[in-house]
């Protein structure tokens, strides 16, 4: 576990530092627009704060509701990702490496 | 993201395994924080909107959504239209109530009321012809010098017949002008711009007898003009020049240059006056043309000339330098070769007739 934990850490780290987590996120949020995933969760949104009255929303409320949602619908996008080559060396030969 | 991509699915079946389970697992964490990253961010941009209100903008009401559906018959564009809907259409003009075709319309009301640039560019070419025509009627007499190479002499006549649709200048004018150039100058002769001949089965004899007299009027063979040069033009002999003139105005016609003596023959000695007179009349068109910047001085002189040459056919015999074209130097050389000087007398005479 610790070594999982160390491991992500790792790579966390590395990608920060090569910039590519910020690329990444640029690229998911592209591809989540593409997708569809955005307006679905929008309409979602939507109901929520008809349910709540449009004066009493809150962020919380908010990201209460629709984070979960979210994360499912997102992970169900997964395969149709893309991975760049650039990101898939690095993701590819860390483990050993890190771990060593 | 430019560069060559690989779908994860194709890196789920080959390359995601390569990947020992923990990095799967990793991975799907590091993607797992991205996706809640997006999934906060979008959840501020919706709770900014609704606190500014423009959430609900882009929803409209089921009605108006019918409206603006998108059209799929055939036949019809996208918005419902008709493609070729106004080729057939007919409209009325408001000026002169004629129907006209639709995509005829603006330019014939932009003739029809006169407004726009070319109507205004035709009025102003039928204004400067008619002011050449007024101008030329009256300056007759005065401005002959002017007139040499401009030939609007009896153009009065060609007024009705001036075309007044077709401009010269619009722009679709380009190609007809450039290839029917005869035909075009045929219709308007005197227009200064299409040709440099008259044609000389419309003149009336008067006319046709000044204009010898003020121009080389030899007859081209091609065109079957007459030339509008002047007298001495260097494209036509005397000869040529005389012909013409034998042949329109009789055996008696001459050049209005050439030996007076011919030209008295025809006359009365005796009713000098007459012919004074008569000089003086179409001596004012015959001396001037060709007598390129004299003054009216020497108009006076000329037409002493003409009678000193009236009064010394006897004596004398004169080639082309004895002209009627007055100038102080050939009055001068006159005066020389006669015995007696007439000029006492004949200035006494032109005074009673100026």
């Amino acid at each position: 576990m610790n070594k999982d934990a160390q491991m992500r850490a790792a790579i966390n780290q590395k990608l920060i530092e090569t910039g590519e987590r910020e690329r990444l996120k640029e690229l998911l949020r592209a591809k989540l627009i593409e997708c569809g995933w955005k307006d679905q969760l929008k309409a979602h949104c939507k109901e929520v704060i008809k349910e709540k009255g449009l004066e009493h929303v809150t962020v919380d409320d908010l990201v209460a509701e629709i984070t979960p949602k979210g994360r499912e619908t997102g992970f169900a996008m997964l395969p149709r990702l893309v991975l760049s080559s650039r990101t898939q060396a690095i993701l590819l030969p860390q483990p050993s490496r890190l771990l060593g | 993201m430019k560069m060559e991509e690989m779908s994860l699915s194709g890196l789920d079946n080959s390359k995601l395994e390569m990947f020992s389970p923990g990095a799967q697992a990793i991975a799907q964490e590091i993607y797992a924080d991205l996706v809640e990253d997006s999934c906060l961010g979008f959840c501020f941009e919706v709770h900014r909107a609704v606190k500014c209100g423009y959430f609900f903008l882009d929803d409209t009401d089921p009605d108006s959504m019918k409206d603006f559906e998108i059209v799929d018959q055939p036949g019809l564009d996208i918005f419902g239209q008709v493609f070729n809907q106004w080729k057939s259409k007919e409209c009325v003009c408001p000026n002169c109530s004629r129907s006209i075709a639709a995509s005829r319309f603006a330019p014939h009301l932009e003739k029809c009321l006169g407004m726009g640039r070319n109507s205004s560019r035709i009025a102003n070419r039928r204004i400067a012809n008619s002011n050449n025509m007024n101008k030329s009627e009256s300056d007759q007499e005065d401005n002959d010098d002017i007139n040499d190479n401009d030939w609007s002499y009896g153009s009065e006549k060609k007024a009705k017949k001036r075309k007044s649709d077709k401009n010269p200048n619009s722009p679709r004018r380009s190609k007809s002008l450039k290839h029917k150039n005869g035909e075009l100058s045929n219709s308007d002769p005197f227009k200064y711009n299409n040709s440099t001949g008259i044609s000389y089965e419309t003149l009336g004899p008067e006319e046709l007898r000044s204009l010898l007299t003020t121009q080389c009027g030899v007859i081209s063979e091609h065109t079957k003009k007459m030339c509008t040069r002047s007298l001495r033009c260097p494209q036509h002999t005397d000869e040529q020049r005389r012909t013409v003139r034998i042949y329109f105005l009789g055996p008696s016609a001459v050049l209005p240059e050439v030996e007076s003596s011919l030209d008295n023959d025809s006359f009365d000695m005796t009713d000098s006056q007459a012919l004074i007179s008569r000089l003086q009349w179409d001596g004012s068109s015959d001396l001037s043309p060709s007598d390129s910047g004299s003054s009216k001085t020497s108009e006076n002189q000329g037409w002493g000339l003409g009678t000193n040459s009236s009064e010394s056919r006897k004596t004398k015999k004169k080639k082309s330098h004895l002209s009627l074209v007055g100038t102080a130097s050939g009055l001068g050389s006159n005066k020389k070769k006669k015995p007696k000087p007439p000029a006492p007398p004949t200035p006494s005479i032109y005074d009673d007739i100026n």
